[in-house]
């Protein structure tokens, strides 16, 4: 890590104008630190400033709207989300993506604008190899180690996304709300994390002048249920070898009215199985037919080669994501 | 007192030597089942507990003295390269920066590697030494590392085994002809006939099986703090072999061994890869001596796990072949092992197919194969681990072929002696521990319907149970020395140059002394871990610390006792024969009274500390000295997920007498954890194309967590072993370690219905070996 300043920032103002009287794009701003602090240490980043914005108290709570809707302040942390009774209640989903999420130590601090914005744990991005990702020509991983890396072809690079929470969210519709040179903007969260390009190596679209506030998630349809399944390869501290996040509503007939299904640890964001979706929806769910959501599911993977398990993993927890969102 | 020379055999880590040892004194008679003991065999609290839950206990990375430079080193990124030209010019220029050190201005100073240079012209690793930094603190440390420029020129090389000994491979080392370890090797054991018998066997079995590559990963790193007065190099050092650092810190600069210090008072951890400096710690005290300040090295996790050993992976391919009836008639092995950049030896993963089972005709080739990777070490139980996972799940592959009960088997094939050179076994309890453990785990109930699929033939879970042995030494012998101390007040203090590495050794000695002496355990202060109190103990490891150094620890305080119950006899006029010592006080054997405390005599005398000295006997003649035991587990996967449950493990070991049953109970718990890693989860990735170590820190080299933990049942016979040392004990540190891979590969296929083929059995292999894969 090389040495840089910290400042405090007492307000979201505050720090967005110290961001944006740096030009050079030298600062970063610093919530709970668990990846930036990672990103430093293993030279991927030397900021010469750290701006802090984990003291500003109003980046911090869950508000439940009248309208049935919720919103999160982006500083809220991954612990505060598990503990939430009313969340637990309405949004389960929500404290059952971050129940596994990294370590009790680390959920402490992390928060959640800064859980999106983590960058892959892909070993060649994060280790002293310039990968595509960093701004080289290949991605070694895709013929390289990439046991833990993408089915699903989105870019040239393969890494997948890390976040237990952005799958949930994007299965609950949820959009970021950012505050910039320009003001304040609304964005969807599969809108914020895209794959990378050859001019944008990060899978995120958020401005570096930019700040995330909070996150919204709007009213969800009546009788819906979400579920929310990580597969890891130790019981506790991993990221999911693959994840699924299924939310969906039925009718009095038990036929589905609203499906979202969305996979994580497959690709470079989290993926939306769209497909699966529309084959779902105005049926009642049974097992045949989760198997066949399942494999419409994986149309178009194309394991690398040593994740070709994900195939059958991802298909697998699909399917009981699917009938135990329905059982709820 | 009278010394004598004597030549006596030693088994360490798997491996035998003989040596020749100083002897002094008689030792007392060996404590039989029958002796009174009240301190010994009750289980008791670490004395040392408190200092280290409270972090009180100095640790090496805790030493701090004034003036102390921070030392970091630049390492090669690359696998093979020779080092051409360095410029530090730039990096001299940081503010705090005192040293650089690099090929060019060290000579040749010499590391511990194989006589090697530490700042070889050839980097044979990613991760071998080109630079170290020595500053003020650390970051400026590490901001001169940054602008060190090195001019690399980039040499073939191999990472992969199989390839490095094929005969076109690139050379590992160019000063090398061969990529392996001299040109006896690969090395064959033959007894028999070993392709007559396959080919006259009524059933055979081909088994290959591959363990992975493991790093130690122990919580403290390699690494020393050391310190030049001008007449005395005094060095903390993480290491399990004080006198064995005492003796390479001396060869390497060139000094006296009396004006080198080592001292270890507490251990983060070993596991084998720490007998002796490491280049880490010659550095340290290179810098200390050459600069005059004092000087702290301490490798960082990254730097831990590419440069400080490793358990090298093996592949093992096993012929065996049976007799209608179950008789194993023979035994063929191949293994093949990483040995690293500058491994010199092979670890023992042929052991158990030597040993463990009777049969005529065994052949067991090892080919080491060199490879431009980080050096192995010896890690906990070395081979030993590996040889019983392979040979056990060939066994049970065996048994499935013959349709017969795999516990079965090995009962069958039982060897009742010491098959390498004929002998006998002072005590082998194998049949009785498989038999104590097949109860507890309920083998005979292992097949049934509801135990095997506990959410019907249609769920998701399929539970299996399976078994495998232990063999191991562990028996320690000479040369081990300690030094009883009898204070005027009573008190006592036991000086030995032993370490404590995390097993409770500074406990079980005050035990043992405090048993002899006759004082409650408080009244026993026991110092280890420093070359300096003069009395010589071996290095920490092979199981061996309490069977070596105890017993030299019982003769001191069994000799002090006898000086202080004279010296009673004499004050009390009273007959020695009539004396005895109980807790602290003199007790007149015919009446049965107290007749005051040790303190009260010993005080009535002007200055006067009893100073007696022990020594572990040596070896006994024509007997073979192991523990034995069984490990038994049962295992839940989910045959979706792949993901494999560790449900219960019971661990069966004969370790002789258990001195303190809390300690014992540690040592099991981490082997059989540290072994469910290795089953589960642990390897290192290497991705063949850079030559590069993909996973060395611990987010991605995954270790146990407490979730992963089973249930964990331990029994043992806690009977002495009388002709192992005069404790009767044996060591406990690597038989935990021994069966539980092999026991809980053996579970999944069991759970599975089909064989295993490799560790660690990680989701993915699980899954692919259920959708048709190997």
């Amino acid at each position: 890590m090389q040495a840089f300043d910290h400042t405090t920032a007492d307000s979201t103002t505050q720090a967005l104008t110290i961001l944006q009287a740096d030009a050079s794009g030298a600062s970063k701003l610093i919530a709970g630190g668990t990846d930036l602090l990672t990103l430093m240490k293993g030279d991927l980043l030397a900021p010469a400033r750290l701006i802090d914005i984990k003291p500003i108290r109003s980046l911090r709570y869950i508000r439940f709207a009248d309208d049935d809707g919720l919103t999160i302040g982006a500083g809220t942390t991954l612990a505060e989300i598990g503990r939430d009774a009313t969340l637990a209640e309405r949004f389960p989903i929500l404290p059952q993506s971050v129940r596994d999420a990294a370590t009790p130590q680390l959920r402490v601090m992390a928060t959640v604008g800064g859980n999106l914005l983590q960058r892959p744990r892909c070993w060649y991005f994060r280790g002293p190899y310039t990968c595509w990702l960093k701004g080289g020509e290949e991605c070694f991983a895709r013929e390289g180690e990439n046991k833990y890396q993408g089915i699903f072809e989105q870019s040239l690079c393969a890494a997948v996304h890390p976040s237990d929470l952005a799958p949930a969210l994007i299965a609950l519709n949820a959009s970021v709300e950012i505050e910039g040179p320009n003001g304040a903007r609304t964005l969807p969260v599969s809108d914020l994390l895209q794959p990378p390009t050859a001019d944008r190596r990060t899978e995120s679209t958020l401005a570096d002048d930019e700040l995330i506030t909070a996150i919204h998630i709007p009213a969800q349809p009546a009788n819906a249920h979400g579920v929310y399944l990580k597969a890891m390869d130790r019981r506790a501290w991993a990221f999911a070898l693959v994840s699924a996040a299924a939310h969906l509503a039925t009718d009095d007939n038990s036929v589905m009215t609203h499906v979202r299904l969305v996979l994580g640890g497959v690709a470079n964001v989290p993926y939306r199985a769209t497909d699966a979706e529309a084959l779902l929806i105005g049926k009642p769910l049974t097992p045949e037919l989760a198997a066949q959501a399942a494999e419409a599911a994986m149309a178009g993977a194309t394991p690398l080669t040593h994740n070709g398990y994900k195939v059958p993993l991802a298909r697998e927890l699909v399917q009981r994501a699917l009938l135990a969102a329905a059982k709820r | 007192m009278p010394i004598r020379i004597v030549t006596t055999r030693l088994e360490f880590e798997g491996q035998v030597y003989e040596q020749r040892v100083v002897l002094e004194g008689d030792e007392p008679p060996v404590w039989d089942a029958a002796a009174d003991l009240h301190v010994v065999g009750k289980p008791t609290p670490r004395v040392d507990g408190r200092e280290r839950v409270t972090g009180a206990a100095q640790y090496t990375a805790d030493v701090h003295l004034p003036g102390m430079l921070i030392g970091v080193m630049l390492r090669s990124p690359h696998p093979h390269a020779r080092i051409v030209s360095i410029d530090a010019s730039e990096a001299e220029r940081v503010p705090g920066v005192r040293a650089i050190l690099h090929r060019f201005n060290t000579g040749d100073l010499k590391g511990t590697s194989a006589g090697r240079p530490i700042f070889a012209e050839e980097a044979l690793y990613q991760g071998a030494e080109v630079a170290f930094v020595l500053a003020e603190t650390r970051e400026q440390a590490e901001d001169a590392l940054r602008l060190i420029r090195v001019e690399y020129e980039l040499l073939p090389f191999v990472v992969d085994p199989e390839a490095a000994v094929a005969p076109d491979a690139p050379r590992v080392n160019t000063e090398q002809e061969r990529n392996t370890i001299s040109d006896e090797w690969p090395k064959t054991y033959e007894r028999g006939d070993v392709e007559k018998a396959l080919a006259e066997a009524d059933v055979t079995v081909e088994v290959t099986f591959e363990t992975p590559t493991a790093l130690h990963n122990a919580m403290e790193t390699h690494g020393g703090v050391a310190s030049w007065d001008g007449r005395t190099l005094t060095i903390w050092s993480s290491t399990q072999d004080v006198f064995g650092v005492r003796t390479q810190v001396a060869n390497a600069l060139g000094l006296q061994q009396n004006q080198v210090h080592v001292i270890k008072h507490y251990m983060g951890g070993g596991f084998g890869a720490k007998f002796g400096a490491h280049n880490s710690g010659i550095l340290a005290a290179y810098s200390a001596y050459t600069i005059g300040r004092p000087v702290r090295y301490m490798l960082d996790r990254t730097e831990e796990n590419l440069a400080a050993g490793n358990r090298p992976m093996s592949r093992q391919t096993y012929r065996l072949g049976a007799r209608r009836d179950g008789t194993l008639t023979a035994i063929d092995l191949r293994t093949l092992g990483n040995i690293g950049a500058l491994g010199g030896w092979f670890s023992s993963v042929g052991l158990p197919a030597k040993e463990l089972y009777q049969c005529e005709n065994v052949r067991s080739v090892d080919v080491p194969a060199r490879t431009n990777l980080g050096t192995q070490a010896s890690f906990r139980a070395p081979g030993v681990v590996e040889g019983i996972a392979g040979l056990e799940v060939a066994m049970d592959e065996l048994a499935r072929a013959l349709k017969m009960d795999s516990l079965e088997l090995r009962r069958k094939n039982h060897a009742p002696r010491y098959q390498l050179i004929d002998q006998p076994y002072a005590v082998k309890t194998l049949l009785e521990a498989y038999t104590e453990g097949a109860e507890r785990i309920g083998w005979a109930t292992r097949d049934d319907e509801q135990r095997r699929y506990p959410l019907g033939r249609d769920g998701h879970l399929r539970r299996g149970v399976g078994m495998a042995s232990q063999l191991w030494g562990g028996d320690g012998g000479p040369p081990a020395q300690a030094i009883a101390k009898l204070l005027p007040d009573g008190s006592a203090v036991i000086l030995t140059g032993t370490q404590d590495i995390g097993t409770g050794t500074r406990t079980v000695l005050a035990q043992i002394a405090a048993e002899e002496l006759g004082l409650p355990l408080d009244a026993v202060r026991v110092e280890l871990g420093e070359t300096e109190f003069g009395v010589f103990s071996p290095p920490s490891g092979g199981s061996m610390t309490l069977a070596s150094v105890g017993p030299a620890v019982r003769m001191a305080a069994v000799e002090a006792r006898k000086e202080m119950i004279e010296i009673v006899s004499h004050l009390a006029e009273a007959p020695i024969d009539a004396l005895d010592v109980r807790d602290g006080a003199i007790i007149n054997r015919e009446t049965g009274k107290e007749m005051g405390s040790v303190g009260s005599f010993l005080q009535q005398l002007e200055g006067h500390e009893i100073t007696a000295r022990g020594m572990r006997g040596p070896n006994a003649d024509g007997v073979i000295v192991r523990t034995f035991g069984a490990q038994f587990a049962e295992v839940e996967v989910d045959i979706g997920t792949g993901d494999v449950r560790v449900v219960r493990i019971v661990a069966v070991h004969d370790c002789g007498r258990i001195v303190n049953p809390l300690t014992f109970s540690s040592q099991m718990e981490g082997g059989i954890i540290q072994g469910l890693g290795l089953a589960l989860m642990e390897q290192r990735f290497v991705d063949e194309r850079l030559g590069a170590v993909m996973n060395p820190n611990f987010g991605d080299y995954k270790v146990p967590t407490i979730r992963d933990i089973p249930e964990i049942e331990i029994i043992t016979f806690n009977h002495p072993n009388e002709r192992a040392n005069t404790l009767g004990s044996l060591g406990a540190g690597e038989p935990p370690i021994i069966p539980t891979p092999g026991a809980i590969a053996n579970a999944v296929a069991h759970a599975l219905g089909r064989p295993v083929r490799r560790l660690p059995l990680t989701p993915d292999y699980i899954l692919n070996l259920l959708n048709g894969g190997e």
